[in-house]
């Protein structure tokens, strides 16, 4: 006997970050998944941004990553409430991991909620773990051909910071080619140039969190 | 990509399936994959011939059908369909702005059970 069925395979991970959703609304957190590849400074960045922030809004962290503490101890030092998670080897956060860890955040007490996905520019684009947006980081010197061999991730982000711009002088990197390319693909992406070393562009990538936070229903 | 986990995924539709149903057995599993999903049919077959052993679905084949990409140029609203999973640029005219409308299924569709 033939059964029609049609269902689709990743169904539970899609069906677990819809309820993390609704908690997470229901507790007013705004959250965003922040991925983009190994050492493009997602850790400098949230660095940078919580002390831009400077507690105007609570601020909370989920570090994904494949072994170690490091980034989370980097977040603590800030007075952030954080906890780690440790993949084992997996290349990105999925719904599950998130279920697991959120209640041991503060979340009532959490405007804004960073989930760092694993360094990866691949696979953490194709798991929702239940955040409102999506954001990435591409540094200058990874280099400008990346909007075109990796598109998923620049198509489903709201925003790509470009983090590095200090070092545009050293590289070959041309920021109007990644700007070009990440818009074709992805029109109504914002874009942010930073620099987590010089603190050039913080501001205005902050005043845009501002903005998109405070407008959540 | 991951294809255990997806493996996985389809095997649980199927007993699901069986159970809430009261079917003993899995003959075949249909599935529909996205040439863009990131999934390599082979490793996916070998990753569900192993872990099949020991279900209802120890003697199920599973059966993949491939979805092409296939999409709207948002720039000269020509309809393209190819096999090439990382399309980025429109076949006819070469703009990157592209509405893809089919390749990233990953869906079980029909199951065949006794």
């Amino acid at each position: 006997m033939k059964v029609k069925v049609v269902t689709n395979i990743l169904e539970a991970n899609d069906r677990l970050a819809a309820e993390n959703q609704k908690i997470f609304d229901e507790l007013g957190v705004f959250v965003i998944n922040l991925m983009s590849g190994p050492g493009a400074g997602k850790t400098s960045v949230l660095e940078s941004t919580i002390k831009e922030v400077n507690g105007k809004i609570k601020i909370g962290v989920i570090e994904g990553d494949i072994a170690g503490d490091d980034d989370a101890r980097r977040i603590e030092s800030l007075n952030i409430p954080v906890v780690q998670i440790n993949t084992g080897g997996a290349c990105h956060l999925d719904a599950n991991m998130i279920r697991v860890v959120m209640n041991e955040l503060p979340l009532k007490d959490i405007d804004l909620l960073f989930i760092e996905n694993v360094g990866n520019l691949v696979c953490p684009a194709e798991f929702n773990v239940g955040e409102d947006i999506k954001v990435m980081l591409l540094s200058i010197a990874e280099g400008h051909d990346k909007p075109l061999k990796y598109p998923l991730m620049f198509q489903t982000s709201s925003a790509l910071i470009l983090n590095k711009i200090d070092l545009l002088p050293y590289t070959n990197a041309d920021i109007q080619k990644i700007k070009k390319d990440a818009l074709s693909l992805n029109p109504g992406l914002k874009i942010f140039e930073v620099s987590c070393k010089t603190g050039e562009g913080v501001s205005e990538w902050v005043k845009w969190l501002y903005s998109i936070v405070n407008n959540k229903p | 990509m991951h294809e255990v986990g997806i493996a996985q995924g389809i095997l649980d539709i199927a007993l699901n399936t069986c159970k809430n149903n009261n079917y003993t057995k899995v003959d075949s599993i249909k599935v529909r994959i996205g040439k863009a999903a990131g999934v390599l049919p082979d490793s996916l077959i070998f990753a569900f011939e192993t872990m099949k052993i020991g279900t209802e679905a120890e003697n199920a084949t599973l059966i993949i059908e491939e979805v092409p990409v296939s999409g709207v140029c948002n720039s000269c609203k020509e309809n393209f369909s190819v096999d090439d999973p990382y399309i980025i640029q429109c076949p006819n005219c070469g703009n990157i702005s592209l509405r893809i409308d089919t390749g990233r299924e990953l869906n079980v569709y029909e199951l065949e059970v006794s």
